[in-house]
């Protein structure tokens, strides 16, 4: 490997790793499943990489990357979204167009989430990060936790909603809205 | 103001939206930027829950979360460096090795994952040979070309295709396959997973206890030594154990030295130089890439790359129509092959078609239930005061271990002489003696399965030969010195 070439590769990792979480969650929100994200991911690195000479240096890295993950996620919808619900190709570029002014609200979202998890009792947090690994069984967690399977659907999306509600008190104290 | 579309959102996120809905929140979507906006933050909220419990699982910290999530944010974020650069980065990571899923050992074939590389959640497509993983918890894995996989963390490993043999001792106990069909849940032990390119995932278990977590209808299913299990809908179920269909962690070390010691070269010019043979009457190595006429698998040879014919239900065989036509007085037969032990009564190696009365001289060679070999020629008659127990000649040794490994197999044949002589891995076996001896009959005849009544073959055949005459107990040792794959590692 070259000086230069090990140069560029250098220069990509760093822009990589400090925007990988968010190139990641932005693809989750567009698509049904995280299993899905995951999957895109993979394709997502490998193009970037591939562009990054496109990139141009002293640009921004994560506008550029969204504009990627973007293009990919649509090509994931017409290909193995076609006989899923998910967006539409419309709802996918208006909210891939907001990304970036997004960002640094969910930013702060997650930096209060790490607060407000806290603020969940201990067992109930291990049940909810229990069932957000990976390949995580939502039917033995419902047996487990003595709710049925909708039960649980149910608990989940009460959880969230606390977290989200605790995450937005928060951020409305700092003076954010 | 977006109250209403809270169950859409709900359902959305669990995967329970039908299509009327999804219209509905489309246009909502699509019309309304508040609720945009409150769709991105759930959606937002439910990555970053993800992430933690992806970083927590890297911890394996399953009890205990930490109170302070800015450090596991930050460390998933180092971890998540992953994918393709894993494989481009190599060098940059040498410090990250502590959060690797799993190390590469050993690996055969060119373009296998390096020696020494860590994974983390990279997918690797392994097209010839075979890699040797250790993950970060201890378990020994061996996967076998043709495959893909990826780890989703140092306890889960996600097998889209390929032959998995795992080795895990207590401390890694709970590791778990995912393949397209359902789960194998370790409980201590060591185990096989067969995922075909036909899509269906079979567990094999060698020793202690698997659960099997199906993902279409049917419970989860215990597993213990011995057992074997296909996890497919209707048509999954218990199966015979094929313990030979894997490769495992010993194994492995041995193929790897010979291949660095030059095996490989040198078996193709053994096999060369027997083309040559002016009593060459076939040599079977399935290389040329035609379809040869039966029921069978392609699957890889002793070499990587290399193609062998798999033979796993009954029936599964391979028609040919070799050296017919006249009389054989003397003959060899040979073969690389790889062998479940089964313990059924007989395994077909070589059948000629029929065993009637008025073709003395048919030919069929086989594997008896005590894993000795079978030579026996219609008609034949054994010299008087024999020590044949069962009428035909049978070797000595079993050829089959309880491990699988590929062995070679040899008979030579003189019908002026009435001889037949057994060889097993190239050493002399046991010589049966004859009264009355046929010339050999060949022509239309299977591999793997007798024309007449089943007579199933487990495992793969790489290279059979046949020769119209009696090689020496030196050709056959030289036949196996230069054809073996094997050398003891270091």
């Amino acid at each position: 490997m070259s000086p230069t070439e090990a140069e560029r590769h250098r220069a990509f990792l760093r822009q990589f790793t400090a925007n990988e979480a968010a190139i990641r969650a932005f693809v989750r929100r567009l698509v049904p499943a995280r299993a899905d994200a995951d999957d895109i991911m993979q394709e997502v690195s490998v193009v970037l990489w591939e562009k990054f000479d496109s990139f141009q240096a002293g640009g921004w890295f994560r506008p550029w990357a969204f504009g990627v993950a973007r293009y990919e996620v649509l090509a994931w919808l017409r290909d193995k979204g076609r006989d899923r619900l998910v967006l539409s190709e419309k709802a996918v570029e208006l909210l891939g167009s907001e990304a970036e002014a997004s960002e640094p609200r969910l930013e702060r979202q997650r930096e209060a989430l790490e607060h407000c998890i806290g603020e969940v009792a201990p067992a109930q947090r291990n049940l909810l990060l229990r069932a957000y690994e990976p390949g995580a069984r939502v039917a033995s967690l419902a047996r487990e936790s003595g709710r049925s399977e909708p039960g649980f659907y149910q608990w989940l999306y009460r959880v969230r909603k606390q977290l989200l509600d605790c995450i937005r008190r928060n951020l409305a104290r700092e003076g954010w809205s | 103001m977006t109250k209403e579309f809270e169950p859409l959102l709900q359902r959305y996120l669990d995967g329970g939206i039908s299509a009327e809905e999804m219209k509905v929140l489309n246009s909502a979507l699509e019309a309304d930027g508040a609720l945009r906006r409150e769709f991105v933050d759930l959606l937002d909220l439910d990555a970053s829950l993800g992430a933690m419990a992806r970083q927590r699982e890297t911890d394996e910290d399953r009890e205990l979360v930490r109170p302070d999530f800015r450090a596991g944010w930050k460390g998933f974020v180092a971890l998540a460096a992953s994918v393709v650069v894993a494989a481009v980065f190599l060098w940059a990571w040498q410090g990250g090795s502590t959060q690797s899923f799993a190390l590469v050992e050993e690996s055969t074939g060119a373009k296998g994952p390096a020696i020494g590389l860590h994974l983390k959640g990279e997918r690797i497509e392994l097209a010839e040979g075979t890699v040797k993983l250790r993950t970060r918890p201890g378990a020994e894995l061996v996967i076998e070309a043709p495959a893909a996989f990826r780890f989703e963390s140092p306890h889960r490993l996600r097998l889209e295709q390929g032959r998995l043999a795992a080795d895990v001792p207590p401390p890694a106990t709970g590791f778990t396959v995912v393949t397209p069909d359902g789960e194998a849940v370790d409980l201590g032990t060591r185990f096989g997973i067969d995922v075909t390119d036909r899509g269906q995932s079979e567990i094999h278990v060698f020793e202690g206890e698997v659960v099997a977590h199906p993902s279409g209808p049917g419970d989860p299913t215990s597993l213990r030594g011995g057992e074997a299990y296909a996890m497919r809908g209707i048509e999954g179920g218990g199966r015979e154990l094929r313990n030979a269909a894997f490769i495992e962690g010993d194994e492995m070390s041995a193929l790897r030295a010979a291949l660095e010691a030059g095996q490989r070269p040198r078996a193709i010019a053994a096999t060369a130089a027997l083309r040559r043979d002016a009593a060459l009457i076939a040599l079977l190595d399935f290389e040329d890439g035609k379809p040869d006429s039966g029921v069978y698998r392609s699957v890889q040879g002793r070499w990587p790359g290399s193609r062998a014919l798999e033979f796993v239900e009954a029936g599964d065989h391979l028609a040919l129509d070799l050296g017919g036509g006249r009389d054989w007085p003397q003959l060899t037969l040979a073969a690389w092959v790889r062998l479940d032990r089964l313990g059924a009564p007989y395994q077909s190696l070589f059948h000629t078609d029929g065993w009637s009365g008025d073709l003395p001289g048919q030919v069929h060679w086989m594997i008896n239930g005590d894993a000795t070999m079978r030579f026996a020629l219609r008609d034949n008659l054994l010299a008087p005061g024999s020590d044949e127990a069962f009428g035909h000649p049978d070797s000595r040794t079993p050829v089959l271990a309880e491990r699988g490994r590929w062995v070679h197999l040899a008979v030579t044949y003189d019908a002026d002489a009435g001889v037949v002589r057994f060889f097993l891995n190239g050493r002399f076996d046991k010589e049966t003696r004859l009264a009355l001896a046929h010339p050999a009959r060949l022509g239309p005849a299977r591999i793997g399965n007798w024309d007449q009544q089943d007579r199933k073959l487990s495992g793969r055949v790489d290279e059979l030969v046949l020769i119209g005459r009696t090689l020496a107990d030196s050709e056959i040792a030289e036949l196996f010195e230069a054809g073996k794959p094997y050398l003891p590692s270091e």
